[in-house]
This record gives C-alpha cells, sequence and structure tokens, in this order.
C-alpha cells in the first residue's frame, strides 16, 4: 500500500535526523536519572593535607591568605577569598578550592572538572540555554511522536501492528501503566 | 561537501564567538540598578523580607549536584546569603566559586526546627550554655533571597 510506502520513509528520515539527539538525550536521561549517586556533570575530587597550624586566631584574612600560599606553594592566581570563621579561610583557585582551618592546620583541597559529554548532554536535555534550544527540543519531541506512531505502522501482516506488533504494544503500555497503579 | 562541512563549522565559530561575552547572565534580565549590601539584609533581615533586590558578592559555595543555588560573601566577614533558585530555571555552574555574581532576587524567609546548639551559645546566639534548653528543638528563621536573574 502506497501509504505504507510514506510512513517507512518518514520513519526513516525523520529517525536519521533524530538519532544524534536520541543519544544525546538517553545518555543525560540515565545521567540525571541518578543524580542521587552521582554528580552527572562533575568530577569533584577531595583531598586533606596537613599545614602549619597558627596559634594566634587575630589574624586578618590577608595574613591568612599569605600564610597557607606559602605553605602550600600556590602559584595559581587567586580569583577570591573569605573567611567562614576566624580560625578558617577558603581560596578560589580556577577549578579548585583550598578550605583551611588555621586553627588546626586541616586543608581540604577541592578541584573540580567537567565529566565530558555528560555534562554537554545534560545542558542540552535539561534546557538550560532555553532561547531557540526550547523549539529545537520542542521539535525534537514531536518527531519523537511520529517516529512512535510510523513505527507502529511501517509493517503489515504477521510481523504488523495487527500481527505480534499488539502485544508488544500492550507490554510497553502495561509498564507505565502498573507502576501508576503500585507508587501514583 | 567541502562547503556543507565550512559552512557548519563557520556557524558553530559564530554561534561559540556570541557565547563568548564577558559576563554570563542566568535567568530573567536584571532590572534594578541600586545595589543592596549583603551585610544590611542580614543586619536587619525581617524588614527587606518580601522586597526585590540587587545585590553583589563574591560566590562562595554552589550547589554541586542541580546548581539550585549559590551562597554570596558578604562585605563583612564570617557572613552570608544563600540565592535559591527555581530547580532548573537557572542552573549555577560549579565553577562560577570565587566568581563575583550580581543577583536581583526577593529576600524570604521560612522557619525550621533544630536541635539546641548548646556548644558555648545556643541557635540564637545570645544565651550561654547555662540558660539553653540542652536536646530540645528550636525554631529558627532562615533569611534567602529567591533568585530571579543574575550575572556572572
Amino acid at each position: 500500500m502506497k501509504w505504507r510506502r510514506t510512513i517507512r520513509v518518514i520513519h526513516r528520515d525523520t529517525g536519521y535526523i533524530a538519532a544524534v539527539l536520541t543519544i544525546i538525550y538517553a545518555i543525560s536521561g540515565i545521567a540525571v536519572n541518578h543524580i542521587n549517586d552521582w554528580n552527572p556533570n562533575y568530577i569533584v575530587e577531595k583531598s586533606v593535607i596537613s599545614i602549619a597550624p597558627l596559634s594566634d586566631s587575630v589574624f586578618t584574612k590577608q595574613q591568612l591568605l599569605e600564610h597557607v600560599i606559602s605553605q602550600l606553594g600556590i602559584i595559581d592566581r587567586v580569583k577570591d577569598s573569605f573567611r567562614p570563621s576566624p580560625e578558617s579561610i577558603d581560596i578560589f583557585l580556577k577549578g579548585k578550592t583550598i578550605s583551611a582551618n588555621l586553627k588546626t592546620g586541616k586543608v581540604e583541597i577541592e578541584e573540580i572538572s567537567n565529566r565530558h559529554l555528560f555534562k554537554e548532554s545534560n545542558f542540552l536535555h535539561l534546557n538550560t540555554p532555553k532561547k531557540l534550544w526550547t523549539w529545537i527540543a520542542d521539535i525534537f519531541a514531536a518527531s519523537l511522536i511520529l517516529l512512535a506512531i510510523t513505527g507502529l505502522f511501517m509493517n503489515k501482516g504477521k510481523q504488523g501492528f495487527k500481527g505480534r506488533g499488539k502485544w508488544f504494544a500492550l507490554l510497553g503500555l502495561a509498564i507505565p501503566l502498573i507502576f501508576l497503579i503500585i507508587y501514583y | 561537501m567541502h562547503k556543507i562541512i565550512s559552512i557548519f563549522i563557520f556557524f558553530i565559530m559564530f554561534f561559540v564567538s556570541l557565547n563568548a561575552e564577558e559576563k554570563k547572565k542566568y535567568g530573567e534580565e536584571i532590572t534594578l540598578t541600586e545595589k543592596t549590601s549583603i551585610s544590611d539584609i542580614l543586619d536587619n533581615p525581617e524588614s527587606f523580607v518580601g522586597q526585590k533586590v540587587l545585590v553583589e558578592g563574591t560566590i562562595v559555595n554552589v550547589c554541586k549536584k542541580r546548581g539550585c543555588w549559590i551562597e554570596l560573601a558578604s562585605e563583612k566577614e564570617f557572613e552570608t546569603i544563600r540565592v535559591k533558585v527555581e530547580d532548573g530555571a537557572i542552573v549555577f555552574p560549579l565553577e562560577a566559586k570565587g566568581k563575583k555574581a550580581l543577583v536581583e532576587g526577593e529576600v524570604y524567609s521560612f522557619e525550621y526546627e533544630a536541635e539546641a546548639e548548646c556548644s558555648g551559645t545556643c541557635g540564637d546566639g545570645k544565651k550561654n550554655e547555662g540558660s539553653c534548653e540542652h536536646g530540645k528543638k528550636q525554631v529558627r528563621t532562615i533569611y534567602q533571597i529567591k533568585g530571579l536573574g543574575a550575572e556572572i
């Protein structure tokens, strides 16, 4: 039948266009699904070291900063620093935060780096750019609907929707329904 | 084919150059022009509740997982204020830590129950250990800014 041929063409060509975005959205979907178990955007590494503590607690922020810099031999440019309490200081470097407690000499170094591929995928999937991307994402969503509908009717006979296809489609309907009944 | 690739690369370069602005904007456009100091808000927070403010400060902390809040340092030492944004509406990047942020938002407050802190001073910072109700829950008022727009 002619209409089935048209459906095949629509399904095939839309599929080519949507393939990359589908993979991007799927990767991000898995990544953000487990947000409580890991950070899908960044690799955060923490280490703890010790420096010589300071006995006097009346130092200025600048003195604390200079003490930590000299103790750790920091040569990177310091973006800024913050004193959360009289005995501690946070020093911000590019991709790194140094939190030092001058009373105990304990220094926590937190280094962050991008989790490439995931971060970019999440950026698009969660529509962070907004603006024009919202439209692209809408068109992509519409194309997925088109792919789903045309996919149902691509084949005929035993392999088609009227054959085994209807049972698989019913299974696909049952999965969300069961979970809705249990959890909703 | 080479032409198509060249045009594609040109468009990517064009969009990258558009994005390479000095300050990155998040959320809504900033409309206020007069800044309020964070220390002024923290000195008398109740008077600012419900008010739209424009604050500036160094970002000292960022929500690691969702980028849904940042903490801005006050001009006074040891003070910070949290800027909370609607999940997904704005996503603050973790690498913003240590950068200066200009934030427009509304001051709000909420209460929560916490165990009384009795190591020297109680939760309100006034009572001494003797008058502290050990083990009892205290209601604390937290003041934050609901972030609407930001420039980092």
